[in-house]
């Protein structure tokens, strides 16, 4: 019966209640919109991640630490035993790591210098252009890196670095490749080399500081002096910087509910004081105060269930368009350091994701419908029924 | 021997104003038995709409006692004072107070869904009530589509669709016309002598007196006469 009645008084209001209805759908759809954006920016986040850095988790050496660079010129050892065949398969892909400066148009600028299997296939990356190729040594660079060092593919340019006996060492370099990349840690201040021409300039022959497994490969338990690092280790920065970004769209979806809250409870602080007279005809009729104020909260409510409505027509066009078509984040969230901003973003919607914006939306509309109906209570059957609020 | 509907001995109704007090209603005493057509009469401010709103337990006494329908009206809580009005007690106010984004159907069908009954009965009930009234034909309309009369006929039909013992009626033809007014006093007799329902009225409308068989004068709150009138 309740529904049934206020049905009747929102449909009976016009107008008002129309705006109230596309002001929730337009939170709901907003919400809706910003949850599918952040799902499927992490979803490509990780995929791109896996297919460039992580493929099915690495193991390094035990002294490694990415926070340290001084550990690094410590940290490599021989492919262990166990993980020979894997390498030799192409399963495994080694990586050996260094420190180094090149120095584009005269200036200094420190790097990473990984070197890697130029025929590996297990990462995307495009390391065919790491052969051999003559005179100078190949080098692969990522956009990101190209651009903050002025190098294009073709140029020619000086590095420098410390071997195993702590003498330095300088060598011209080719860009061979410059390669787009979506995933900055492959890209940011990174130069990758052929793993045996930097193992040859490091005099570290045979040595490897990670050895990547390929997706889907069983990595072998217990390799003594390594620590395997599974997806999900590697992907734990990628999680808490996209957890970071979401607690920051709760802020967003904070002022959209909090907007919408505001004209629902305005709404309801109207209906209460426009509407004393009814309230006292339905007293008079013998409802009690609980069912008015259960039928004003239930109007209240209402409204977030059209809306619910509203937002699935007006939102479904929105929604689709994303969910097929992507969008291209703006050059501004490569800030951000996530994977993800190059290639359109596909908005991914979970089930949950719906439902649980659904019911908050919902549960905030009743709650703040009912605050003001509380005031019934306290109404006096022949003041309303005058027309008089105290 | 006709039933003691309503029993009122001794009541007074203080009013706060400010700090001091205001009486309403003092000195009370009346009983009214089943199948009356009564009015309680008077100048404005003399206390009859206080004296219905009591009865109707929209409100309660200062002092004394009001025993409606066997039931003490200070005693019931706010549940059983709805129950009282939602399945003995009809009202009928001077300005309708029909529930505006209803129809004419939905108005009169509303006390019935306070109760439990189908939908058929309901659609029976209203029907009837709509009929007594001459109103059938405007089952679909709107309140803001019908005239003052029309308007007052649906509170009557909305008041009886449910068979209360009591009608209580603050002023019924006070934004009406004559003609108005008198088709819908007619319906109130005509209902009054047919079904036995007990009405009661505050007014100072002579047209309303006029159709009375009793008549209670309050003046300054207090009962100053009490008497039979022809009807």
């Amino acid at each position: 019966m309740m529904w049934k009645l206020a049905w009747r008084n929102i449909y009976g209001a016009g107008l008002r209640s129309i705006i109230n209805i596309f002001i929730l759908a337009f939170v709901i759809i907003g919400i809706i919109w910003m949850e599918g954006m952040y799902e499927g920016w992490m979803r490509i986040a990780e995929r791109q991640s896996k297919e460039w850095e992580c493929a099915g988790g690495r193991y390094e050496m035990a002294a490694y630490d990415r926070f340290d660079p001084f550990s690094w010129d410590k940290s490599h050892a021989v492919i262990p035993l166990s993980l020979q065949p894997l390498v030799q398969k192409g399963d495994a892909v080694p990586i050996l790591i260094s420190t180094g400066s090149i120095f584009p148009q005269g200036r200094m600028k420190a790097v990473v210098i990984k070197g890697i299997p130029a025929g590996q296939t297990a990462l995307k990356l495009p390391t065919k252009a790491l052969a051999d190729s003559g005179e100078y040594i190949p080098a692969l660079i990522g956009t990101n890196m190209a651009k903050s060092s002025a190098l294009n593919k073709g140029d020619i340019v000086t590095l420098r670095w410390k071997d195993v006996h702590g003498a330095f060492n300088a060598a011209d370099i080719v860009i061979a490749e410059v390669m787009q990349t979506p995933v900055m840690s492959v890209d940011n201040d990174q130069l990758w080399l052929d793993l045996n021409r930097l193992q040859q300039m490091k005099d570290l022959p045979q040595q490897t500081t990670f050895i990547v497994l390929k997706s889907g490969v069983q990595a072998p338990p217990n390799v003594p002096g390594w620590r395997f690092l599974t997806v999900d280790d590697m992907l734990a920065d990628l999680h808490e910087i996209m957890q970071t970004e979401t607690k920051q769209a709760y802020i967003t979806y904070a002022i959209l509910l909090f907007l919408a809250m505001i004209a629902i409870f305005d709404t309801q602080v109207l209906a209460v004081f426009r509407r004393r007279k009814e309230i006292g005809t339905l007293t008079a009729l013998g409802m009690t105060a609980q069912r008015i104020i259960l039928l004003f909260t239930v109007e209240g409510m209402l409204y977030a269930v059209l809306a619910s409505g509203a937002a699935a027509i007006l939102g479904m066009p929105l929604f689709i368009y994303f969910g097929t078509r992507g969008w291209l984040l703006p050059e501004s969230f490569q800030d951000f350091g996530i994977a993800g901003f190059k290639d359109p973003v596909v908005f991914e919607y979970t089930l949950g994701m719906v439902i649980s914006t659904l019911v908050l939306v919902i549960s905030l509309t009743a709650f703040v419908s009912w605050i003001p109906a509380l005031r019934i209570a306290r109404l006096k059957p022949t003041d309303a029924l005058r027309g008089k609020l105290r | 021997m006709q039933d003691i509907l309503i029993d009122i001995a001794n009541m007074r109704k203080d009013y706060p104003t400010g700090e001091s007090w205001f009486t309403a209603l003092r000195d009370i005493t009346l009983q009214f038995k089943t199948g009356e057509f009564a009015g309680i009469v008077g100048p404005s401010g003399s206390g009859k709409t206080t004296l219905l709103n009591i009865i109707g337990s929209l409100d309660v006494q200062t002092e004394g006692e009001v025993t409606v329908l066997g039931k003490r009206v200070r005693d019931l809580t706010h549940r059983q004072s709805a129950s009282l009005r939602s399945r003995e007690l009809g009202f009928i106010f001077q300005t309708y107070n029909l529930l505006p984004v209803y129809r004419v159907y939905e108005n009169v069908e509303f006390p019935l869904l306070l109760l439990t009954m189908t939908e058929a009965q309901r659609r029976q009930a209203v029907l009837d009530a709509l009929n007594w009234v001459g109103l059938s034909e405007k089952v679909k309309s709107r309140p803001a589509q019908l005239s003052g009369g029309e308007c007052q006929r649906v509170a009557i039909a909305r008041a009886m669709v449910k068979h209360p013992k009591i009608v209580l009626a603050d002023e019924p033809t006070a934004n009406l016309d004559t003609e108005n007014s008198h088709h819908v006093l007619d319906t109130m007799r005509t209902i009054n002598q047919e079904l036995g329902t007990t009405f009661i009225f505050s007014t100072h409308d002579q047209k309303v007196i006029n159709y009375l068989r009793r008549i209670i004068t309050l003046v300054d709150g207090k009962v100053v006469s009490d008497k039979a009138n022809g009807g």
